[in-house]
């Protein structure tokens, strides 16, 4: 049986593309601004009932890849192909690397686009069976995290984890386990949520018209053992999970942040940067209390609000809170202060994720000068 | 190297929804047997299509099984998930208020989710448009809700859940969760296993890949001509060794280790290499040797491509001397995400039952094929160690290793 080892993991690295812009930097400088990203929806491109999304403006699969490889590839899996692109870098890895390497995505559903577009074809063509069979891949939820193995090179545990809105902590959590089983050397993990007519639709009739506002994005941390040669940028010191069976968040929330200080033995009070995930009704409101009750409002406030500056997007949310709270340290002297993430799923899942801020000094991937 | 006791993980609750069987008894009976899951897809009208066999199953009752959440709000694949956790919280003997007590871990694997109703939300929108989709099928149409639905029906706050979304390895990839949750010390008691419905969208996907067979699935077989396409539902019961004992649970199997790895080859094309690298990682792991495997329950979708690519893999890790080699899928079609958990309680209860379940369909074994894939006929065996594989779109292989459990540790 492999070595296990009990050392916390850390974050050495990451990229985001999102509403704010292309990559890393742009994240981090919409979020110490505190931008907006809430824009009209051009109704040409995207005939949804929605009026307003939070997009990545200007992103376009074959513009941001290349015509190679791309023809049909969705949203989703473009956007991550690019981020998982700006956290490697030109690195080509060796064999070794390569199969040592993990892989560890969150989302949703995968893309509904793609799974509706192809049995739409079914529906629609001459025959059942005429569809186009490059689309076949596309309608199955692992061929995001699938296909930047194919670009990348990442041979090591590949895994597609769909837990709705917490998925970028679970995404966390998976890798930490494959590290400390010796699974793998290092771990890819984040989360992606695409915008698309599909989503869209689904979310107006899934919410009766009460959603709020779609976004999009994804972001991608490196996460290492402990004994890496890389600069840490947070220690992930615990990840918990609950499931809110009852429709009370906020005591489920309590219990989960409660249950990840106490792995790590901090008080809450200590806590100096805390991120709501920002879900829409009740269940986001009584999250938010529950952080601000076990942490404080000046923690809170500390870390500008993603859901308020990039909408609600989706399994993405509770990774870009990871990268807002890495973007906030990275502008202050936070070393060896705490950091609470929560992320509640109005479906149930509860997740918490406790980061120590280590340094600050790389800044994300994709950044021109940092 | 002797695992300490501390670190053992054993199987002691089965839940099976198959199109051979729903529980034990049946499903035992069926694979002894040799039952086929074949008969004509019935739940999409399969007009246009020259074939249209299937492994669906026509007798599954969701209100045997869910008692607290509505059914209403669960999809086909989640209704399956809940029945299949149902059925085996109660093989494993625990109480709702045990598990409630428990940090219980629970990972679904799953190829589709909720596609059954993604399908039928597009058949509206094509026919009615966006405006005239179903609000309580759109809300339900989501992936993440299949463990979270086990989690509400029995009320489990402590819970981690997780979909695991790798198509058609997930059920391995959810044991080797549970596992590993267990090891860490995140969890007290794993709810795994893997769970889909048979939809047209996955139908159609292999049938334009030219892999759906025409009558029956043969693996291994020269004249296969590829899968049929199945449903149900596999959940298992994990704890530690220490835990089981002290509750007196019957213990079906223990789960030696696991492997996973990743093509990064082909979206859909499997590569011998990294399966071979995967079965051996999953070896290694569990400290056993190629020669202590006594069976292999293969990925054996019966595809012409995935049978040859799969016993090239097999050859390289264990030589000339390839333990029996069965599929499964020749009884229960391709269940998709629940294949490779329906495949380990299949394993778990051949080393319970003394016995070897047969790859049926079977006329002449395939040259490139070169292995006894126990043709037609289950025969006794007093089996140790188990080999289940686990493979699918995109290189996201599985390999999960299973023994009887020996109160000494190996």
């Amino acid at each position: 049986m492999t070595a296990m080892t009990t050392t916390a993991p850390v974050i050495t690295g990451w990229s985001a593309i999102s509403p704010f812009g292309p990559d890393g930097r742009a994240f981090a400088g919409g979020i110490r601004e505190g931008r907006r990203t809430r824009a009209r929806v051009d109704p040409a491109d995207w005939p949804v009932p929605d009026e307003h999304a939070c997009l990545v403006p200007g992103f376009d699969v074959t513009e941001a890849l290349g015509a190679k490889g791309t023809r049909t590839m969705n949203r989703a899996t473009g956007l991550t192909v690019a981020a998982v692109g700006q956290l490697l870098g030109h690195e080509k890895p060796t064999a070794r690397v390569s199969e040592g390497t993990a892989f560890a995505l969150g989302t949703t559903t995968g893309s509904a686009q793609s799974m509706m577009d192809f049995t739409r074809q079914s529906f629609v063509n001459e025959r059942p069976y005429l569809v186009e069979p490059a689309l076949v891949p596309y309608g199955v939820m692992n061929v995001t995290a699938a296909r930047c193995a194919i670009w990348h090179g990442l041979k090591g545990p590949n895994t597609t984890i769909a837990t709705g809105r917490p998925a970028g902590i679970s995404a966390l959590r998976y890798a930490g386990r494959l590290l400390a089983t010796g699974r793998a050397e290092r771990a890819l993990a984040g989360a992606v949520e695409e915008y698309s007519v599909s989503r869209s639709w689904l979310h107006h009739h899934g919410k009766e018209g009460n959603g709020g506002t779609l976004g999009e994005g994804v972001a991608i941390f490196m996460v290492e053992p402990a004994t890496s040669a890389a600069r840490p940028l947070a220690t992930l010191l615990a990840t918990e999970f609950r499931t809110c069976v009852d429709g009370d968040f906020g005591t489920v929330v309590r219990m989960a942040i409660r249950a990840a200080l106490a792995r790590a033995g901090l008080p809450g009070a200590d806590v100096y940067l805390a991120s709501p995930s920002g879900a829409s009704g009740a269940a986001g409101q009584a999250e938010r209390a529950a952080l601000a009750e076990v942490t404080s409002e000046a923690a809170i406030s500390r870390v500008p609000e993603l859901a308020e500056l990039i909408a609600d997007a989706g399994a993405a949310s509770s990774a870009l809170q990871v990268a807002a709270v890495l973007s906030v340290a990275e502008a202050t002297p936070a070393a060896g202060k705490t950091a609470v993430i929560t992320s509640v799923d109005p479906d149930g899942a509860v997740a918490c994720a406790l980061l120590r801020l280590e340094d600050s000094d790389p800044g994300p991937a994709g950044s021109l000068d940092g | 190297m002797n695992r300490s006791d501390a670190s053992r993980v054993v199987i002691t609750g089965l839940g099976i929804i198959s199109s051979i069987g729903i529980g034990i008894p049946e499903f035992v009976e069926s694979l002894r047997s040799g039952r086929s899951g074949a008969k004509p897809i019935t739940s999409f009208d399969t007009t246009g299509y020259d074939y249209s066999n299937g492994c669906e199953i026509v007798d599954f009752d969701p209100a045997r099984w869910i008692k607290e959440v509505p059914i209403a709000e669960l999809g086909r694949t989640s209704q399956f998930s809940v029945a299949a956790a149902r059925m085996a919280v109660e093989d494993a003997g625990l109480s709702v208020d045990q598990l409630r007590s428990a940090r219980c871990h629970i990972s679904i694997g799953t190829t589709d989710g909720e596609s059954r109703d993604l399908d039928h939300l597009t058949e509206t929108q094509v026919r009615s448009g966006w405006e005239a989709l179903d609000p309580v099928v759109s809300r339900r149409a989501t992936a993440n809700l299949l463990p979270v639905a086990i989690a509400r029906e029995f009320g489990l706050t402590q819970a981690e859940t997780t979909t695991i979304a790798t198509a058609c390895s997930a059920g391995n990839y959810s044991i080797g969760n549970g596992f590993d949750a267990i090891r860490v010390g995140d969890a007290d008691i794993a709810l795994c296993g893997g769970a889909d419905a048979v939809c047209r969208k996955t139908f159609t996907a292999f049938y334009r890949l030219g892999t759906i067979a025409p009558d029956c699935c043969r693996p291994f077989d020269r004249d296969r001509r590829g899968i049929l396409t199945g449903e149900g539902a596999g959940v298992l019961i994990l704890e530690r060794l220490e835990s089981a004992i002290a509750r007196g649970a019957t213990i079906y199997a223990e789960v030696l280790g696991y492997g996973l790895t990743c093509d990064a080859y082909h979206p859909v094309a499997p590569e011998p290499a990294s399966v071979a690298r995967c079965m051996a990682l999953a070896l290694r792991d569990a400290d056993v040797k190629p020669d202590e495997v006594d069976l292999i329950s293969a990925h054996g979708t019966g595809t012409k491509a995935n049978d040859v690519t799969e016993v090239r893999a097999i050859r390289e890790v264990f030589g000339d001397s390839v333990p029996r080699t069965i599929s499964l899928k020749s009884m229960l079609g391709h269940t998709m995400g629940a294949a490779s958990a329906l495949a380990a309680i299949a394993c778990s209860l051949a080393i319970t039952h003394r016995f070897i379940p047969p790859t049926i369909n079977h006329r002449v074994t395939d040259p490139e094929c070169p292995i006894d894939c126990v043709p037609n006929a289950s025969v006794a065996a007093d089996l140790r160690i188990v080999q289940n594989n686990g493979l699918a779109f995109g290189g996201n292989n599985a390999v999960v290793v299973l023994s009887r459990y020996d109160e000494e540790a190996r």
